[in-house]
Formats: structure tokens, sequence, C-alpha cells
């Protein structure tokens, strides 16, 4: 956002400058030692050409070599020595060598020192996008539900009603309210499980109990909508899991599939289940809208919602099948999803470990 | 209202009751919109996605479509532009959980006449059904006899009935209604001083736009279509700090 800008813009100005600096510093080095080295050559050719006057003028070359020790002196003629150009060139290269490696080396601790700080900025950022967004959409999806609700009081308060039409505005206004109930838990739940803020027990759970305890809340439900849900679950098969999370996620599940059978007005939902190489899979198909087999990774995500308008579903968060996902990882078990395209129905796949004990 | 016997009496008044589609896919929200409006006396229609919708619409007429923004298959503002693109005028109020000013300008360019941010009051959803369909009952009676139907000035033709118009150089032109509807408003009082606020309220009702430049992008839309130097208009006069005046013979 607006501050991870300013901030890269201002890493990118100090850079650009602390380049320009360590450009700036080789070439003065360079410049100077370029000076330097005329001058030792200048006093050099200096010295040369002493010894050579003291030769001219009968100074005995030993003497001319005690006095002048860096000129070479052959036949008794003085000549500048190869060995003091090239130390005094091999010194300035020395320095601007140090130079170059020193200001290296400051500019990637530079870099390397911005580049952390821009990461940690930028998932800063996301994070406060991501929280953004969440809100967003969790204020969204409250707005429909309110504005049911506000219509059928103020209906209520600007009418005269008969006792039947009061009942239906009431039954709509308390089924409003479940709806979002339903949803601040789903939020609710989904932050905690985001957060790891959950203490799950390790416990063998009856499937076929647990199923139908949950079928059967959502029966009345389901012959209004005109689907039949049916639950083949053999008894006897404990699984090893947290009893309500296994609550919440055939629940999620159900709902899921409800919604999804609703958008093609009737159908059916199945449980099936068996065991298999000391698991439990735990089948839930059904003959809804479904979806396209690639979406079928992105379904888990939080807030997907794979049909706009959520495809007949009108509480959905876009949180029911993240939450399945998290609670399934957190006990030890995995959820999948399967349909052969929109239109076709769906197959959604539970295994748990089984319990210990059973012949599986 | 939510009885039986609300349906019978909806199903004798349909004949000759304003007619409106209600377009919304939460089953709740549509029930009381649609009982409401039935209690004002309007016979309703209902469609729970977009498709629906737009079947329903191809096939029948009505005076007020209350159309939700977010709906499965077509959302309302693409629903909103297909029919404006197939030259349908039917006035569009939007039903929208997002409020933002944004959002807004999106639907009105969508081709809507109003737009109400969910949750919302039942009286104001009211006042603004009334609101449109008022603008619009103004609109057809304004153009009903052959004299009104037809604005001629410049070598320019508009036909408010048909929402074209021929521009002094031959073009043929497509007409928004709110195009429509400002020329009408405009021709209704030629060389009068119609302020900006007037148009606004005549046009879109109370409240809609963020300003009132809109209407002044309107009326430079105007004189790109129908005057001869759209730089140096002779119909579509600005007077500064008030509003515009219209001459249908044309002056300075």
């Amino acid at each position: 956002m607006k501050r991870t800008r300013v901030f890269e813009i201002t890493a990118l100005l100090l850079v650009i400058v602390s380049v320009i600096q360590v450009g700036w510093w080789v070439y003065d080095q360079h410049d100077y030692s370029t000076q330097k080295l005329r001058d030792a050559r200048s006093a050099y050719a200096r010295e040369v050409a002493a010894a050579q006057a003291l030769l001219a003028a009968g100074a005995p070359a030993e003497r001319v070599h005690e006095l002048l020790p860096g000129v070479a002196i052959v036949n008794g003629s003085a000549r500048s020595s190869g060995a003091v150009d090239a130390a005094v060139v091999a010194e300035r290269q020395r320095r601007i060598n140090q130079y170059a490696w020193e200001s290296g080396f400051f500019l990637l601790a530079l870099a390397l020192c911005v580049g952390v700080i821009w990461r940690a900025l930028r998932a800063e950022t996301k994070v406060l996008q991501e929280q953004d967004s969440f809100l967003a959409l969790v204020s969204h999806q409250f707005k429909t539900p309110l504005a049911s609700l506000q219509l059928s009081l103020e209906t209520m308060a600007k009418r005269q009603l008969s006792p039947e039409q009061s009942r239906t505005l009431m039954d709509r206004m308390l089924a409003d309210l479940t709806r979002m109930e339903s949803m601040v838990s789903r939020i609710l739940d989904s932050v905690r499980l985001e957060r790891g803020r959950v203490d799950l027990r390790s416990e063998p759970v009856e499937l076929a109990a647990a199923v139908g305890r949950v079928v059967s809340q959502f029966e009345e439900r389901a012959r209004q909508e005109r689907i039949a849900v049916t639950a083949d679950v053999p008894r006897g098969l404990t699984v090893l899991a947290d009893p309500l999370a296994v609550d919440v996620v055939v629940r999620n599940l159900l709902e899921n599939a409800l919604a999804a059978v609703a958008a093609v007005s009737g159908g059916s939902v199945k449980f099936t289940a068996c065991a298999a190489n000391g698991e439990i899979e735990l089948s839930v198909r059904d003959s809804g809208v479904g979806f396209r087999t690639a979406d079928s990774a992105r379904l888990f995500k939080k807030f997907s919602r794979l049909h706009p308008g959520g495809g007949g579903s009108h509480n959905g968060t876009g949180l029911g099948l993240f939450i399945v996902r998290r609670l399934m990882q957190l006990t030890g078990g995995r959820v999948s999803a399967h349909s052969i395209g929109v239109g076709q129905g769906a197959l959604f796949v539970l295994s748990w470990p089984a319990a210990p004990g059973q012949s599986v | 209202m939510a009885g039986g016997a609300g349906a019978e009496r909806v199903s004798t008044a349909q004949a000759t009751a304003t007619r409106t589609l209600v377009v919304e896919d939460d089953p709740h929200l549509a029930a009381g919109l649609a009982e409401n409006l039935r209690a004002e006396g309007y016979a309703v229609d209902m469609a729970a996605d977009g498709r629906l919708a737009l079947t329903w619409l191809r096939e029948n007429s009505c005076e007020l479509v209350v159309l939700d923004v977010m709906l499965p298959h077509i959302d309302g503002f693409t629903l909103c532009r297909t029919l404006r693109a197939e030259g349908n005028n039917t006035p569009v109020l939007f039903l929208t959980a997002r409020g933002d000013p944004q959002d807004r300008v999106l639907g009105l360019e969508a081709g809507g006449d109003d737009y109400l941010a969910k949750p919302f009051h039942l009286d104001e959803f009211l006042l603004r059904v009334r609101a449109i369909l008022r603008r619009w009952e103004w609109y057809r009676k304004a153009s009903a006899t052959p004299q009104s139907a037809v604005l001629r000035f410049g070598g320019n033709e508009i036909d408010f009935r048909a929402f074209r118009a021929r521009s002094w150089n031959g073009a043929a032109q497509e007409l928004t209604e709110k195009e429509a509807m400002i020329l009408k408003v405009l021709a209704e009082r030629p060389g009068e001083i119609v302020s900006r606020e007037d148009l606004l309220e005549r046009v879109w009702g109370y409240d809609v736009f963020p300003s009132t430049r809109t209407v002044d992008n309107f009326i430079l839309r105007l004189r790109k279509r129908f005057e001869r130097d759209p730089a140096n208009p002779r119909h579509f006069l600005t007077v500064w700090g008030v509003g515009y005046r219209f001459l249908i013979e044309g002056g300075a």
C-alpha cells in the first residue's frame, strides 16, 4: 500500500545514491593514484638523472648506488630499474582493488537489508489487505439477511396483517436470524482454526450415530426443498477423531450439498461409508450443480465461491469447506472433492484413521 | 399478502395494475419485496436469477425492474447492459449489498435508473419505486401526442418514443433514456434557463448522483451529437453558474 510504496522509492533512491557514491570513491582513488604514480615516476626520473650526472662528474658507481639505491647502474651509466616502477603500479592497483571490494561488499549488505525490510513490509501489507477483504466480504454477506430482516420488520410495522401473514413473516425473520447466527459461528470457527487455537481430542467416534444426528437436524429443510437425504453408514465403524470436529465437518458438507442440490431445484444427497487400509471413508454424493474438475483444489480455499451469487446458496460465507479441510488436517484425516463437471453432481470423501480394535 | 387470498387479489388486479419484475435470488427478500409491491397495488412477477430474468424480459414487458446486483448466472449490471444494448428501456432500480459511490456510478452507467443499498428502509424503497414510475409516466405523457413525440431543431430530429434521432449531418443516433429525458425537459421549456439541479431532479430523482457534473457530461454528449460546432453551441447554451438554456431556433 502507500507505506510500502514510500519505502520502495526511498530504498531505490538510497541504493542509487550509494552506487554513485561508490563509483565516485573508485574514480577518486583512481585519479589520486594516477597523480601519485606520475609524481613518483618524475621523482624517479630525477633520481636517475642525478645519478647519471654524478657518474658523469666522475663519482664512483658504488658511492652513487649507496646514495641513490633505487637507480640501477649498468656498465657505468644510470638506468631506471623496472622493480620500483612495478612496485608503484602494484600499490596503486591494490588501493583501487581494496576500494572496489569494500564498496562492493557495502553495496551488497545494503541491498540485502533493503530486500529484507521490503519483504517484511510486503508480507504485512498482504496481511492487511486480506483482513480488509475479509471484513468487506463478511459485512457484504451479512447485508442480505439483514435487509430481509429489516424488510420483514418494517412490513409488520407498516401494514395490517392477518395472523397467518404475521406468522409467515416471523418464521422468515427467525430463519434470517438463524442464517446470521450460523454465519457468525462459521467466521469464528475459521478464525480460531486459522490461529490454531483449538483443543481437538482424539477419541473413538461412532460414525453412523454422528452422521445420523446431523442428518436428522436437516430433515425438515431437505423436505421443504424436495431433497432426498439418505445415510447408508454401517453400524460399528468407529473413527479416531474429535467428536465435535466430526459433527462440524459432516454438517458443513451436508449444508454444502443441500445448497448445491437446491440450486438445481431438488435431487438427492447420499452418505455412504466403508473401511479400508486402516482408514474409514465417508462419502457424500449429491446430484447438485457440481463444479469443473479443475476447480476441485480451489474449493477448499478461504472465500472461494465458484458460482457467482452462491450457486443458489444464499448464506454461503465461502468458509464452510475451508473449515472442513482445516479440521480434517488437524485431526489426522483427509478430504477430497470430485465432480466431472458443472451440472454433474459432486462427491466429497472424508477419511479418518480407524479407531483401534476394529476388524478393518 | 403472504397468504392465498392476496394471490387472488393480485391475479384480478393484474390486467390494469402497473407491472413490475423483482429479480432477487434471496427467497425471503424476494418474497418480502413482492408482497409489499403487491400491497401498493402493483402487479409483480419474480425471477430468481439473471438468466430467468433476461428470458422473461425478452418475452414480456413491464414498467419497472427491481434488480439485485449479485445474481446467479448473469449479474445485475450485465443484465441491465444487455437489456439496454437490445434496445429495452424498461426502468431499473438496482438493489445491492455494496453501497460505495463507485458501485453506485457503475450501476447508473450500466443503464440503471436508481440504486438502493441493502439493507434499506421499506418506505424508501417504495418512494424510489414511485419516483421512477412518476418520471417515466411524465416522459410518456409528454411524448404522447404526435407533436410532442418529435422535436426538430437546427436540422436535427429527435423521436422521443423510439429513442432515436437523426442529426443535422444525416447520422442516425440511438438515444439513452437519460439523454432522451434531458432533451425532453429542455424541449418543454425552450428559451428558459433550466438549472442543473432541476435537470437532476427531473431526470434522475433525488440524491442519486454524487454531483451535478454528471449533467454537464450529458450536455457535452448532446452537443457533440447535435451541434454543428460543439465548441460554439447554438442550441445547448451554458448559463454560467446556473444551468442551461435550450434554443430551438439557435442563437449565440
